[in-house]
C-alpha cells in the first residue's frame, strides 16, 4: 500500500474547518480590495489593528456563549434561551449590585451561580423526560424575559462603570501606527480566549469530551457503551449556563448599562457562530477552533459592511446568505471528503483481497 | 378448481451481494389460502413485496395476473385489487371504521362526502363478517385483533381480489387467533384469494388450502394441505446440505462465568441458565422471540423484575450497561448502524469509547487513540486504510470488526453475539466464525443469538430456544439439528 495514502491529510487547508477558514479569508480580502480600489492607496481600514481589535471587541461575548452552545450542540441539543438569559444575568447584576447592595464580586457570582441553575433544571428535564430542546429552551427563553422583566420593573439599570475593569485596556498609550488610534485590548477578550482553549482541550483531549461527541452522535450506542447519557446531556447545558453567565458579564462590562435588550435576539447571533463554524445541528460534529473562527467570520462581517458603510437592510440580506453559504459549503465538503474516503477504500480492498459490498440487505 | 389468479413464474431477486430470491414459482387461485411457509431469511418478506409492488423482480421472471403479464408497482397493484395487510397496522387512530376505511378513497358527489353511503356499504361489511362493530366507532379504541379485521372490511369495501396476510396473529391472543381464522375463511368464501404467511404451523394446518416452501431464496416446492404434515413440513424447510455447515473446533467447556436464574422484565420471563468458558451458547427462536430483549435486559439495559445474575459466582445487578462492561460483558447488538456504531466518528474513536470506563485517567490523547485503532485494524483485518477512516464509510462486515474492536478492547470475558453475521456477506462470514472459535480458545464464554438457522448449528455447543418472551427448551450438544430447534421455535400451540 502506497505510504502516502496511510497517511492522513492534514494541513493549513485541508482540516475539519478549511470552508470556514477560507470563507473568512476571503471575505476579508473582498473588502479589503474593495477598499484599496475606493480608498485610493490608503493603508486598508479593515486589517488594521485598531479595527481587527474592534472585531474581537464585538465578538467576545458571543463568542464565549458559542463555546457552551458548542457543547450542547455537539451533545445533539440546542438553547434559544441565551438570549434571554443574558439579559436576566445583566439585569440581576446590576439590579443586586445597585439597589440591594450585593458586592459587585458577589454579584457576579450568585447572577452566574443562577444561569447555570436555570440551564441545569432545562438540562435536567430535556435528559431525563426526552423532550425536544428546542421547545424546553424557548419555553425557558420566554419565562427568562418574564423573570428578568419583574426584578427591575421594566427599568434599566446603569452600572457607573463598575465593571470597567474588565473592559478598560490592558496596555494604556498602545497607539495603532496604521491610524494612531488607541488601541484598545480589553481584558474580557482574554477571557474569550482563555475559554476557546479550555473547550477545546476539553473537546479534544478528554473523555468527558469524546462523551459529548458519542451522545450526540449516537445515544442508544452510547448507553451501550456505557456512557450515562442523561447526565452527559445535562452536564453540557449546566457547562453552557457558567459560559452565557460569564459572557454576559463581559457584555454588561462592554455596553454598562443593564436592559432587557440587552441579550434579545443574541441567540441567533450565537447559534449562527455555532453552525457556521461547522457543528452539526444534528450534533456529534464540529469542534472549538472552528467555532472560533464561526464566531471571528460573523464579527468581521458585520463590521466589514459598517465599514463600507453598506445600508443596514442589506447587511441583514449579506449576513444570512453567508451563513446559508458556507453551511452549504460545509455540507458539499463532507461529501466530497466522503466520496474520497470510500474511494481510497475500495483501491486498498481490491488490494488486499475480495472487494466487499458496502450495502445491507 | 377455481381461475387462477395470480402466477410468479421463475422470479428472482437479488440486492447487491445478496440472491435473496432465485427462480420461485407460485400461483394463486381465487377463493384460497395459500400459505407460504420458511425459516427467518428464506424469502417470504421479499416475495410479497414483489407481490405487492414494493420491489421490482430482476430480469427474467415473469409475474402473470388474471392471464396477463404485469410490471406492478405499488400503485398498480393497489388498483389491479392486492392488498396487502402488513403487521404493523397503517390506521388512523382518531378516525372512525368509516373514515379509515374510505381515507383517501372517499365516495364524493360533486365534491361533497357521501357520509350516509360510506356508512351503510361499512356497515354491510361489517355485518358479513358478524362483528359487532360499528362503523361510528373510533379505531383507536379497538383491540388489534378488531383493528386487523377493519383492514379486512376495507379489502372487502373495495372488492380486492387478492389479500397479502403477512404474520397477521403476531401479539394475538388465542381467541383473537380463531376468530380471525374464522374471518379469513369468510372472505376466502367470497372468491378472494388470501396469501397468508405465517410462523405458527398450527394456523397454517388449520387455515391452508395450500402450502408453498421456500428455503434461503429458493423455491421448494407446493403441496396440497393434505398431502402433508408437520414434521414433512419442518424437514422441507430445514433441509440443507452439509455445504451450508461451518465446520468449527469444539474446545472442553471450563469454568461457568455467567449464571442467570429466573430472569424476568422488559418482556422475557422466568429465563434460566448458565454459559461456561470455552462454549457457545446458542439462542434461537422466531424473530420477536424476545431474545435481544432478554439480552438488553442481561446487561441492564431495562429494567429488571425478578431473578438473579451470577458473574463467576458474584451476585450482581446491574442498574446500566456501564455496569455489565465493568463485569467483563461485551454486548455486540444486532443492530450495528443504530446501536453498536457512531457512523460519523472515526474507526479509533469507535476502538475506545467502550473502554472508557474501564479506566481512570480523564485525559485521552488522540494519538494513543490512533494507535490502539490502528492495531486492532491489523488484529482483526479490518480493511480500512487507517484508523482515522469514518465508520460509516465502511462495509458492513469491516463496520461488524470494528464494533468487536471496540468490545475487545474492554477485555471481555462475555461475549453476547446478537446475529454476530447479519448482512455480512459469505466471506467476511467466515472470518466471524474463525474470530469467535478464537475467543473460545482464549478461555472466553459466548451466548450467540441468531436466526441462521445454519449459524445457530456449526457454531452453538448448546443451543436455548425461546418462544414468546419464555424458554420453551434445550437442545444439548449432541442434539444439536435444525430439526429439533424449530420443532421447539415454531411447533406445537401457542402458549
Amino acid at each position: 500500500m502506497n505510504k502516502d495514502m496511510t497517511k492522513k491529510k492534514k494541513g493549513f487547508l485541508r482540516g475539519e474547518n478549511s470552508t470556514v477558514l477560507l470563507i473568512f479569508i476571503a471575505f476579508m480580502a473582498a473588502v479589503v480590495v474593495l477598499q484599496l480600489i475606493t480608498g485610493g492607496g490608503a493603508y486598508p481600514s479593515m486589517i488594521s489593528p485598531a479595527n481587527i481589535m474592534n472585531i474581537f471587541i464585538q465578538i467576545s461575548a458571543v463568542g464565549i456563549m458559542a463555546m457552551g452552545m458548542t457543547l450542547v450542540m455537539i451533545s445533539g441539543g440546542i438553547d434559544l434561551s441565551v438570549g434571554m438569559l443574558t439579559s436576566f444575568v445583566v439585569l440581576f447584576l446590576a439590579k443586586s449590585f445597585r439597589d440591594w447592595d450585593f458586592p459587585l464580586a458577589a454579584a457576579i457570582i450568585v447572577a452566574i451561580l443562577l444561569a447555570i441553575a436555570f440551564e441545569t433544571g432545562m438540562g435536567f428535564i430535556i435528559s431525563r423526560l426526552g423532550v425536544e430542546p428546542f421547545i424546553i429552551t424557548l419555553g425557558g427563553q420566554i419565562a427568562f424575559r418574564g423573570v428578568a422583566l419583574l426584578i427591575v420593573n421594566s427599568q434599566e439599570i446603569s452600572m457607573s462603570g463598575a465593571l470597567d475593569g474588565l473592559k478598560d485596556t490592558v496596555i494604556p498609550e498602545l497607539k495603532d501606527p496604521t491610524s494612531g488610534l488607541n488601541l484598545n485590548i480589553p481584558p474580557y477578550l482574554f477571557i474569550f480566549i482563555a475559554v476557546t482553549i479550555v473547550i477545546w482541550w476539553l473537546l479534544k483531549y478528554t473523555k468527558y469530551g469524546r462523551r459529548i461527541y458519542a451522545v450526540g452522535a449516537n445515544p442508544q450506542a452510547a448507553y451501550l457503551a456505557g456512557i450515562d447519557v442523561k447526565n452527559t446531556l445535562m452536564s453540557t447545558y449546566s457547562l453552557n449556563g457558567l459560559l452565557v453567565g460569564i459572557g454576559a458579564v463581559c457584555l454588561l462590562a462592554r455596553v454598562n448599562t443593564a436592559i432587557i435588550t440587552t441579550g434579545q435576539n443574541l441567540e441567533i447571533d450565537v447559534i449562527a457562530a455555532v453552525v457556521v463554524g461547522g457543528v452539526a445541528m444534528s450534533g456529534g460534529k464540529g469542534n472549538a477552533w472552528g467555532v472560533f473562527l464561526g464566531a471571528l467570520l460573523m464579527g468581521a462581517i458585520a463590521n466589514g459592511m459598517n465599514i463600507l458603510r453598506l445600508q443596514a437592510e442589506w447587511q441583514y440580506v449579506a449576513k444570512g446568505l453567508i451563513i446559508i453559504a458556507a453551511v452549504s459549503a460545509g455540507a458539499i465538503t463532507n461529501t466530497i471528503q466522503a466520496r474520497r474516503q470510500l474511494k481510497q477504500q475500495n483501491l486498498a480492498g481490491t488490494q488486499s483481497g475480495a472487494g466487499e459490498s458496502t450495502n445491507k440487505q | 378448481m377455481a381461475a387462477e389468479i395470480l402466477k410468479l413464474d421463475n422470479i428472482s431477486k437479488t440486492f447487491p451481494g445478496v440472491r435473496a430470491l432465485n427462480g420461485i414459482q407460485f400461483s394463486l387461485h381465487s377463493g384460497e389460502v395459500h400459505c407460504i411457509c420458511g425459516e427467518n431469511g428464506a424469502g417470504k418478506s421479499t416475495l410479497i413485496k414483489i407481490i405487492s409492488g414494493a420491489y421490482q423482480p430482476d430480469e427474467g421472471g415473469n409475474i402473470i395476473y388474471e392471464g396477463k403479464p404485469v410490471h406492478l408497482d405499488p400503485f398498480l397493484a393497489m388498483k389491479l385489487g392486492i392488498q396487502t395487510i402488513y403487521q404493523e397496522h397503517t390506521i388512523f387512530g382518531p378516525l372512525s371504521i368509516t373514515e379509515n376505511i374510505f381515507a383517501g378513497m372517499e365516495i364524493t358527489k360533486n365534491g361533497i362526502m357521501q357520509k350516509a353511503e360510506m356508512t351503510k356499504k361499512t356497515k354491510e361489511v361489517l355485518e358479513y363478517l358478524h362483528t359487532n362493530l360499528n362503523p361510528d366507532d373510533l379505531v383507536e379504541n379497538l383491540s388489534s385483533g378488531e383493528q386487523k379485521i377493519v383492514e379486512f372490511a376495507k379489502a372487502l369495501v373495495f372488492d380486492r381480489k387478492v389479500i397479502i396476510l403477512d404474520e397477521p396473529t403476531a401479539s394475538f391472543s388465542v381467541s383473537e387467533i380463531d376468530n380471525l381464522l374464522e374471518i379469513v375463511n369468510k372472505i376466502k368464501a367470497r372468491g378472494i384469494g388470501i396469501i397468508y404467511i405465517s410462523h405458527h404451523l398450527d394456523e397454517v394446518f388449520k387455515i391452508a388450502d395450500r402450502i408453498t416452501v421456500l428455503r434461503d431464496g429458493q423455491y421448494i416446492k407446493t403441496v396440497d394441505r393434505d398431502a402433508t404434515d408437520e414434521p414433512q413440513l419442518i424437514r422441507d424447510m430445514v433441509g440443507r446440505d452439509a455445504s451450508a455447515f461451518y465446520n468449527r473446533e469444539h474446545f472442553t467447556p471450563g469454568e461457568t462465568v455467567l449464571e442467570v436464574k429466573n430472569l424476568t422484565g422488559n418482556g422475557v420471563y422466568d429465563i434460566s441458565f448458565e454459559v461456561k468458558r470455552g462454549e457457545i451458547l446458542g439462542f434461537s427462536g422466531m424473530v420477536g422471540s424476545g431474545r435481544s430483549e432478554l439480552m438488553t435486559l442481561l446487561v441492564g439495559g431495562a429494567e429488571k423484575l425478578n431473578g438473579e445474575v451470577y458473574i463467576m459466582g458474584e451476585k450482581v445487578d446491574f442498574k446500566s450497561p456501564k455496569d455489565a462492561i465493568k463485569h467483563k460483558i461485551c454486548y455486540i447488538t444486532e443492530d450495528r448502524q443504530h446501536t453498536g456504531l457512531f457512523l460519523i466518528h472515526t474507526i479509533a474513536r469507535n476502538t475506545i469509547i467502550a473502554n472508557m470506563v474501564n479506566t481512570k485517567k480523564p485525559t485521552i490523547m488522540p494519538k494513543e487513540e490512533e494507535k490502539v485503532g490502528d492495531e486492532y485494524i491489523k488484529k482483526l483485518g479490518t480493511k480500512a486504510p487507517n484508523a482515522g477512516v469514518l465508520a460509516g464509510n465502511l462495509s458492513g462486515g469491516n463496520q461488524q470488526k470494528v464494533v468487536l474492536a471496540k468490545w475487545f478492547n474492554t477485555n471481555g470475558e462475555i461475549f453476547i453475539f446478537d446475529e454476530p453475521t447479519r448482512g455480512i456477506d459469505v466471506g467476511a462470514k467466515q472470518e466471524i466464525y474463525q474470530i469467535m472459535v478464537d475467543l473460545l480458545r482464549q478461555g472466553k464464554a459466548i451466548i450467540m443469538v441468531s436466526s441462521d438457522m445454519p449459524e445457530v448449528v456449526s457454531m452453538s455447543d448448546r443451543v436455548m430456544v425461546m418462544k414468546d418472551g419464555r424458554q420453551v427448551g434445550e437442545v444439548s450438544k449432541n442434539e444439536v439439528s435444525e430439526e429439533n430447534i424449530l420443532e421447539l421455535s415454531i411447533g406445537g400451540a401457542k402458549i
